[in-house]
């Protein structure tokens, strides 16, 4: 796979992930200025994929952010591996992580949910944000590699196509 | 000859219709809550159903694509299931708040301000916005779970970029164990 094509998606993938971030901010930051119908559509725009408990949220200026303590701490975790990628691994190499890796990195998220929900336990949000955040490191390298190779995929059939269709037209 | 398109749209319909019925469901959807739970899981499953479906190997832009696929199965039927459901799941949601409150459970704050704020949005507008930004969400999600899932149950690599034709060693005849 050509590194450029990795780098390309690796740089779009940064762009969203910290505008993404900063929506979350960006929420209670509009909230806190009384501009109130576009803070609720901000809000609206993560309510599919948080429950937005204030209680578990961290405030800014009086207001939740947009998503809870967990869900910021995946979304800080995978823009931290964003950051990380291009060191840890360059742009050439295209496998997946092992397994094992995104196993040992979920564990403590998925145990401190799981305690939670049965109620063994309540854990506090700083908690939730670590575990949140250990597993959010171990994402981009799955996104950007899956997006990188789904693009050159995508480029390889359409040279294809036009490789036959020039035959055909011979 | 060009590599066999995996077929993506039957593992991304069963798995993308009962994914976002899960999340439509009033309680079973909160799982959603913890990082997209059924969306993520979902497409992971697909990408073992399109594991299963394929004669070759799944690369990461297979699970990618049935991901994505599937996150927008979802989002449509959660859609669909939610409309007939809001009612119910806005009252037994504060049912179950107010009954946690009665044996000494803590509110959270603001709630009140948040069901407000969701029986609010239930315009058709909002409704047509939301299935638009849910779809969104759930694609990209559903991308990183179909991409786990090929992870998990398919190959991890990538396949090797083809050899340069002089390197392709020439066509030779039977060999002994051929002739068997």
């Amino acid at each position: 796979m050509p590194a450029r094509t990795v780098r390309a998606v690796w740089l779009l993938t940064v762009f969203g992930a910290f505008l993404w971030l900063g929506a979350v901010f960006l929420a209670p930051w509009l909230a806190g200025r009384g501009a109130s119908g576009p803070a609720r559509f901000v809000y609206a725009v993560f309510a599919p994929v948080c429950h937005q408990i204030p209680g578990r949220c961290f405030a800014l200026e009086g207001h939740p952010l947009a998503v809870c303590g967990r869900c910021l701490g995946v979304y800080a975790g995978f823009a931290a591996g964003l950051l990380v990628y291009p060191l840890a691994r360059g742009f050439s190499r295209t496998a997946l992580p092992p397994v094992s890796l995104f196993l040992l990195l979920v564990l403590p998220l998925a145990a401190d949910g799981a305690a939670g929900v049965i109620g063994l336990w309540r854990s506090p949000i700083g908690l939730r944000f670590a575990t949140g955040f250990v597993w959010g490191t171990v994402l981009p390298f799955y996104f950007v590699t899956g997006l990188a190779d789904l693009v050159r995929a995508r480029r390889d059939r359409a040279a294809d196509r036009a490789l036959e269709k020039a035959a055909a037209t011979k | 000859m060009p590599a066999q398109k995996p077929e993506y749209l039957r593992p991304a319909l069963i798995a993308g219709a009962v994914a976002g019925l899960l999340s439509g469901l009033p309680f079973i959807g909160a799982a959603n809550c913890l990082c997209c739970l059924w969306i993520v899981g979902g497409a992971a499953i697909a990408a073992k159903l399109l594991a299963a479906d394929t004669a070759g190997t799944l690369t990461a832009g297979d699970g990618a694509m049935v991901g994505a696929l599937t996150g927008i199965v979802a989002a449509v039927a959660d859609s669909l299931i939610s409309i007939p459901l809001r009612p119910f799941s806005m009252d037994l949601a504060r049912r179950f708040l107010d009954k946690a409150a009665e044996l000494g459970g803590e509110l959270p704050a603001g709630l009140d301000e948040i069901m407000a704020g969701s029986s609010g949005l239930s315009s058709p507008g909002w409704f047509l916005i939301g299935v638009f930004l849910t779809a969104a969400v759930f694609t990209v999600m559903g991308a990183l779970g179909g991409i786990i899932g090929v992870s998990l149950f398919g190959r991890r690599t990538l396949p090797p970029s083809p050899p340069p034709a002089s390197a392709v060693p020439p066509a030779v005849g039977p060999g002994p164990s051929d002739a068997a």
